[in-house]
């Protein structure tokens, strides 16, 4: 894994402009940017990201099962008691999934270790899965890179054939979601042209357009009922709104389906290390109270696994709002003291979760996060973000990638 | 809207990309997902026939003065079984404006089979007509009524500033709206369940968030 200087594509930015790609430049910062490149070997790429990504969902399903039959841990992901039925059920009935992105830190050696699973809103799906495509093409004809380079990015063939197989032929998907956020939308429109290539009607509707008919199912804009709903909105906010208890009834099938509310949620994070203790993917991971408890003594399941963690906690950790996007309401401590700390605090009130520092290497002064994409039950291609910070957020930089050697 | 990768010669043994991907993005601005600029259609809107007969005299390049009439007709039946129904003229008022809303002629005969009473509905503020004749189709037509902010067609997935005026709009727009004549007038419980999503956000802060993450 090296970070490579390259020559930028003349004329990205009006090719980007001219794609609706808006959003290339945020907040007079690019967010795009092609100045440099990461370059991963074809080993890297299979034996450090693809293969543990894989592995890691294929546990995050076992972490869903153990969670969904247990009233302790849907109490500690703090889903709403009035829904648990909802998810059991949707488990139960094998709702499959569409789509995810893991949270890496990896350094090109070693095994990478999970920060979070962005399992329910992944966003940066556009510029992952196409932009970043057609950058490696332009370059590869420009020959700023070599005809032999490649790039971990089957996301978007992925996401047709999982489209494909999950739903009937010419099955009618709405996609809501706040149509005022040109990231968001752009998300959800590169998921919505995979499924119309999967021969699938796809309807965009804004989330706030969304509606109840007299029977109680859901409804778009236009009053057409909505059989199939891609929801580009959290579950632990869907669980939360005035609306909630229609959805159940309304007998929608829900992309994400609602087993995601155990997923989407940091204290996935202590759940898996306390299935998977000492995974070397994994990070040890712990509730606060359930930390505090032991420090004051108390004989809790977790005790000795806090006890056999607190060396390395102590070296360093991160303090994390069990629902939190982008990086919010993360605090950084490194032996003992307090070394970063989001300046965006807006889900702090939440239960919150600690896990072991896994410190994101630095290259050039910035610090990237390997985001890898599951499509389906499998990983199936890169996208890089990296900050000046140690705490990536939501201005943080995209970085395109390419496999060399 | 798609693009492929040339595979020729280069193709390495084990490909981890995609052949081709999708990289249009069609924008926010187009509220029917993904509709391509080609999807856009001539359009003018009246805010009464005399207007369109005028225009048909001195601009008219793709409608003639018969149109305006015939489409005038269809736009005020469209209108008369189309546009949405309240069971009061303050809901009514509520969701279109001010004086912007009329009794319902047709619910005489028909909401006394229904066994309903009275029902609202806004008033005819013009029509648009569509040019569907680059795909072979003919002059199309929708009736618009107000809205607090401007105009839309009865469906409301369409909203214009004007009820006068050229543009190019998707030709979704003139599709129909499903019927409401004769059938219950809807409550204030009903048009509040418009936008039962995004009320709660477990962020404090709200607002602008992106959804993401």
């Amino acid at each position: 894994m090296q970070k490579i200087l390259l020559a930028e594509r003349p004329g990205w930015r009006e090719r980007a402009a001219e794609l609706g790609f808006t959003f290339a430049d945020m907040g007079g910062e690019p967010y795009w940017d092609e100045t440099s490149a990461y370059r991963f070997t074809l080993s890297q790429i299979e034996n450090d990201i693809e293969d543990p990504a894989t592995e890691l969902h294929g546990m995050c399903r076992e972490a869903v099962a153990h969670a969904v039959a247990s009233e302790e841990w849907l109490t500690r992901l703090d889903i709403p008691r009035a829904h648990w039925d909802f998810i059991e059920r949707a488990w139960a009935n094998g709702e499959p999934e569409l789509y995810g992105r893991f949270d890496l830190a990896y350094d090109g050696s070693g095994p990478a270790k999970l920060l979070e699973y962005n399992a329910d809103t992944p966003t940066s799906l556009y510029e992952s899965a196409s932009f970043q495509w057609l950058w490696l093409e332009e370059s590869r004809d420009a020959g700023v890179l070599g005809a032999d380079t490649d790039q971990f990015n089957r996301i978007h063939e992925a996401l047709a054939e999982r489209w494909a197989a999950i739903c009937a032929p010419g099955e009618d998907v709405h996609f809501a979601a706040d149509k005022d956020n040109p990231e968001d939308y752009a998300t959800v429109e590169a998921l919505a042209w995979a499924a119309r290539e999967a021969g699938l009607g796809a309807h965009f509707t804004a989330l706030a357009g969304i509606g109840l008919t007299d029977d109680g199912q859901l409804a778009d804009e236009h009053d057409r009922v909505i059989g199939t709903l891609f929801k580009l909105y959290p579950w632990e906010d869907m669980l939360r709104d005035e609306f909630a208890p229609n959805l159940q009834p309304s007998q929608t099938r829900f992309i994400e389906p609602p087993w995601k509310a155990v997923l989407s949620n940091k204290g996935l994070l202590p759940l898996l290390w306390h299935l998977f203790p000492d995974h070397p993917n994994l990070l040890p991971a712990f509730f606060q109270a359930d930390l505090d408890a032991a420090r004051r003594g108390d004989t809790t399941a977790f005790a000795d696994a806090i006890a056999a963690a607190e060396p390395l906690l102590a070296r360093g950790h991160v303090v994390k709002p069990i629902f939190s996007r982008e990086g919010a309401g993360v605090v950084m401590v490194e032996d003992g003291r307090e070394t970063a700390r989001a300046p965006d605090d807006s889900y702090s009130h939440h239960p919150q979760i600690v896990q072991a520092l896994a410190p994101l290497p630095e290259f050039d002064g910035f610090h990237p996060v390997l985001g890898a994409w599951i499509v389906g039950e499998d990983c199936v291609g890169l996208g890089l973000r990296e900050d000046r910070a140690r705490i990536t957020h939501n201005l943080s930089r995209f970085k395109p990638h390419f496999i060399e050697g | 809207m798609t693009a492929t990768s040339d595979l020729a010669g280069t193709t390495p043994p084990r490909r981890k990309r995609s052949r081709h991907v999708a990289l249009m993005l069609a924008g926010a601005a187009v509220l029917t997902l993904a509709a391509c600029e080609d999807d856009k259609v001539d359009a003018q809107a009246f805010p009464d026939l005399d207007s369109c007969l005028a225009a048909a005299q001195t601009d008219g390049l793709w409608f003639s003065a018969d149109d305006c009439r015939t489409q005038f007709a269809a736009a005020a039946q469209e209108h008369l079984e189309t546009a949405p129904r309240y069971e009061s003229r303050e809901l009514c008022e509520q969701e279109h404006g001010v004086g912007a809303c009329g009794a319902d002629p047709a619910a005489g005969e028909a909401g006394a089979q229904q066994g309903g009473g009275f029902s609202f509905m806004p008033l005819l503020m013009g029509y648009m007509m569509g040019s569907m004749l680059a795909r072979g189709g003919g002059v199309f037509s929708q009736p618009m009524v107000r809205t607090p902010g401007g105009y839309s067609t009865p469906s409301g997935n369409q909203s214009f500033a004007s009820n006068a005026g050229t543009g190019k709009v998707p030709s979704a727009t003139f599709n129909r709206a499903p019927s409401t004549i004769g059938k219950p007038p809807m409550s204030q419980a009903q048009v509040a369940q418009r936008g039962g999503f995004g009320a709660s956000a477990t962020s404090r802060t709200g607002g602008a968030r992106s959804s993401g993450g």
